[in-house]
């Protein structure tokens, strides 16, 4: 609880050894924060918590009996006491990076994270599928549809099927023209899987059904330069508007126009 | 006509005694589920034409499931002052011979199972009479004498779209008792005392989740029944509201007047049409006659029941998921806390529990938190329903105080195998359980011993399997219905389960190795540990179980 606006620090025990934290903070920030490794694929600042991809877990002291749980979905509160390295730990999160190098075989990032923790083989059965638009990298951590839904609003994207036929992509994976072209789940995507590109006139989001986002020409280079219905979606929320006259120019023309004319420079 | 008074509730009393005992013949055909499954509904349309054609002194009415379903279609046939005869296994050809025979005050006797002289139904009790010497006695079948009916109190003897039935048992008194005379507090404290713990599978004390759900902050909450009912050989819950809608919404009514909540919800499966059906004949009848509603009984307190139907979706039993599913989005659980009782259906505070849970609060109420902790054992009071299925001979619901061993449920209430053959095993829990073998038969059944044996309670089904059943093959049945029916949101679940049902093939194929059912092992502890919710961190105990239990099954698979 905040004590005049300010956060109450609080003792809390990793690995046997005492440190102060802010009360409330998400634990696994707190142990970011004080270099304690934990890996995490599903957690962003941004979002709830999700607890998902269940990579973060680790084990929570109570009165001397433990519990697994995920790092990103406990509370700092004072006396609290945490395990992060206890071969029980160690061993489930090991067979989770052999879960996910069987189910995203191409994802350089997870075979790098597993290696990190010594994990560089998977007994299991290699997921394989054909022109699969999210290239075999995606383990279904859902923060681009989180994303999509919870900060952009836009719920372009969502599960499909469930269980391990569970897939994203946009309904009937048909062109979506809710899709803003934002490419925030590209972004936030933590094994790079989503892909897009941008052509002279559109921005095509390849792994979304290649929904296709026309982009907004600069009205004074006449360049693309960001998906027209995001610019339309941004100017809707400005109060006040921006100008007229620099409304729909690129950044870098808009930089240009406005020291320009600060300078009493003649604008061409 | 509303019920605003004692005297108005003890006239619909005896209003309802006479439609049960109506002074002339009075015929029941079981048509839930399970007897309509058989020609039961064929055999009441046969009466009802017979009847209306020949024999207008007779009263013939639908019944609920008495619950010895391998008898079923099951018949009643009460002769005003005599015993209630219960016939079994009716076909429609029989139909003429039952009406004519009840006409002169008789029975066919080669029909009879069984005869019953009087009746607790807990709420009420009812003197049917002597008479049929040559026909058994109720006590005198196994199958009924090692029960104790508290819940199923009415099932299969009252019709279950009668609302005066309900009551001529002594039915919404309980309510009237608690609305009219106790403080909700008072209540509360009774359902405490009496030990219910949820019948849902986990167990929590009901009372203790209600006082929670009570102090949560915010005007507006819910209570919701949990009808949802998706574990593969269960359906006591589908009987209980089949047989008896009114004792599931008479327990939530004082549920709600205990917790200070007006709007309930009853989430069930499309999948039971007769349930829901029955479930709103039974709330329309009940807001007519002030019993829901505004006003209730005249005391100004305000509670009404609405449906939700699920798609059906095994998850969507399980409590985030199903709040999710009720506000129309996808049933995937969500980490907790929060919990309902603090964030639950349309972020309001929220009470989950179970059909059965539910059931029990009229008793409670009506006879007293001791009267109820007196039934079972400590730590587990009352009696719990199971559906007796699989290769057991007496299949159907089965009714036992908490504490009852396998033994008595299985060999005594069940018979034992099916056709003569020997049991080997019994599956408690549905896919969240184990095999339990049956050198481990006198484990009682209660939510700590069924723990340590390595299942779980469930919400009660008990699937018998016999010699000629495969385990690994069982195991590997409940695996891919848990994979299956899992919501993918978490990887051990997701990932997990259906590598271990490629494992299961592999070595059901002959094609497996010690390394497979290492690995096999060692997947099961993780997805039990590291799931998200119930359905996969329970989701591997069939296996973890026939591997403890019946590890040479396994080993005779592999590869020579
Ligand atoms: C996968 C899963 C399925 C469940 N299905 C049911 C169900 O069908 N019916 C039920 O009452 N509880 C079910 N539960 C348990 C509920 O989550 C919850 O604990 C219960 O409804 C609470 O009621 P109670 O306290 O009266 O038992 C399920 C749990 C899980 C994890
Ligand atoms: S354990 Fe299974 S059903 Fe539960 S959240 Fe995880 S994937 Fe969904
Ligand atoms: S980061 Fe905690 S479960 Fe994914």
């Amino acid at each position: 609880m905040p004590v005049n606006g300010r956060k109450r620090m609080v003792t809390i025990t990793i690995n046997k050894n005492q440190y102060l934290a802010e009360e409330g903070e998400i634990f696994l920030l707190t142990a970011m924060r004080l270099k304690i490794d934990i890996p995490h694929l599903c957690y962003e600042k941004a979002l709830d918590p999700y607890g998902s991809c269940r990579l973060c877990m680790v084990e929570v002291v109570t009165c001397g009996k433990t519990e697994m749980t995920p790092a990103c979905t406990i509370k700092v509160h004072n006396g609290l006491e945490i395990l992060t390295d206890t071969p029980e730990v160690i061993k489930h999160r090991n067979i989770l990076f052999e879960l996910y190098l069987a189910e995203a075989p191409k994802s350089e990032v997870i075979k790098e994270m597993a290696a990190k923790y010594g994990v560089t083989k998977t007994r299991f059965l290699k997921k394989i599928v054909h022109d699969d638009p999210l290239l075999g990298k995606c383990i279904l951590c859902g923060l681009c549809v989180r994303v999509c839904s919870e900060i952009m609003g836009t719920c372009a994207i969502n599960f499909i099927n469930r269980g391990p036929f569970t897939v994203v992509n946009t309904p009937f994976y048909e062109h979506n023209p809710d899709c803003a072209g934002c490419a925030a789940c590209a972004r936030v995507c933590p094994t790079n899987a989503i892909v897009f590109e941008d052509t002279e006139k559109d921005r095509v989001m390849r792994s979304w059904s290649g929904t296709t986002v026309p982009m907004m020409t600069c009205s004074s280079c006449n360049k693309p330069f960001a998906p027209e219905k995001l610019m339309h979606e941004i100017q809707s929320r400005l109060d006040p508007q921006i100008n007229e006259d620099i409304r729909n120019m690129c950044p870098e023309c808009r930089r240009r126009y406005i020291s320009r004319r600060e300078m009493k420079i003649p604008i061409t | 006509m509303k019920i605003q008074s004692a005297r108005d509730l003890e006239s619909a009393r005896r209003e309802g005694l006479i439609k049960i005992q109506p002074g002339r013949p009075r015929i029941g055909v079981g048509t839930s589920s399970c007897g309509i499954a058989v020609g039961g509904m064929a055999l009441y349309e046969r009466m009802k034409k017979i009847i209306q054609d020949e024999y207008p002194d007779i009263s013939l009415v639908k019944t609920g499931c008495i619950g010895f379903c391998k008898e079923e279609p099951i018949v009643s046939v009460s002769i005003p002052g005599k015993s209630l005869v219960l016939l079994h296994k009716v076909q429609p050809d029989d139909a003429e011979r039952i009406i004519s025979l009840a006409m002169e005050g008789r029975v066919p006797q080669e029909l009879a199972l069984c005869k019953i002289q009087d009746w607790d139904h807990i709420t009420g009790s009812l003197v049917h009479g002597g008479g049929f010497d040559g026909i058994k006695d109720y006590d005198e079948i196994p199958f009924f004498a090692n029960q104790k009916k508290i819940i199923l109190r009415n099932c299969g003897l009252i019709n279950p779209e009668d609302i005066m039935e309900y009551i001529g048992t002594g039915g919404y008194f309980p309510a009237f008792k608690a609305i009219t005379s106790m403080e909700p507090e008072a209540v509360i404290e009774e359902v405490k005392r009496s030990g219910l713990r949820g019948r849902g599978g986990a167990g929590f004390p009901a009372g203790i989740k209600w006082e929670i759900t009570k102090k949560a902050s915010g005007e507006e909450k819910y209570i919701v029944c949990n009808a949802d009912e998706g574990d593969p050989g269960a359906y006591m819950n589908r009987n209980e509201m089949e047989s008896d809608p009114h004792m599931l919404l008479e327990g939530m009514l004082i549920g709600a007047y205990a917790m200070g909540v007006h709007e309930g919800l009853i989430y069930i499966r499309a999948e039971y049409p007769l349930a829901i059906e029955r479930l709103m004949v039974a709330l329309d009848q009940a807001r007519s006659l002030g019993l829901l509603g505004k006003n209730i009984l005249n005391s100004g307190f305000d509670f009404d029941i609405q449906i939700a139907t699920g798609a059906g979706a095994f998850v969507c039993g399980e409590s985030t998921a199903l709040a999710a599913s009720i506000e129309g989005k996808t049933g995937r659980p969500r980490i907790r806390p929060p919990r309902l009782t603090e964030k639950g259906v349309f972020g309001r505070p929220t009470d989950l529990n179970n059909v059965e849970t539910w059931c029990n609060v009229p008793v409670i109420i009506a006879k007293g938190a001791s009267w109820f902790s007196s039934v079972g054992a400590k730590g587990n009071t009352g009696t719990k329903v199971f559906s007796l299925v699989g290769k057991v001979d007496n299949v159907g619901m089965v009714e036992v105080p908490l504490g009852t061993s396998l033994n008595t449920i299985i060999f005594d209430i069940g018979n034992g195998g099916a056709q003569g053959r020997r049991v080997k095993a019994v599956q408690t829990g549905g896919p969240s359980g184990g095999c339990i073998p049956v050198r481990l038969f006198d484990t009682p059944v209660d939510y700590e011993s069924l723990n340590k044996v390595g299942t779980m309670m469930g919400s009660g089904g008990l699937v018998v399997m016999d010699e000629d059943t495969n385990m690994a093959d069982i195991a590997r049945y409940f695996i891919s219905f848990a994979s299956g029916e899992s919501c993918g949101k978490c990887v051990p679940c997701r990932e997990g389960l259906k590598h271990m049902l490629l494992i299961l093939n592999r070595l059901i194929a002959g094609k497996g190795t010690v390394k497979d059912l290492n690995l096999l092992k060692e997947l099961s502890e993780t997805v039990q540990k590291t799931s998200l919710c119930g359905l996969g961190q329970t989701a591997p105990n069939p296996v973890l179980t026939t591997m403890q239990y019946f590890k040479e099954e396994y080993d005779e698979l592999l590869e020579a």
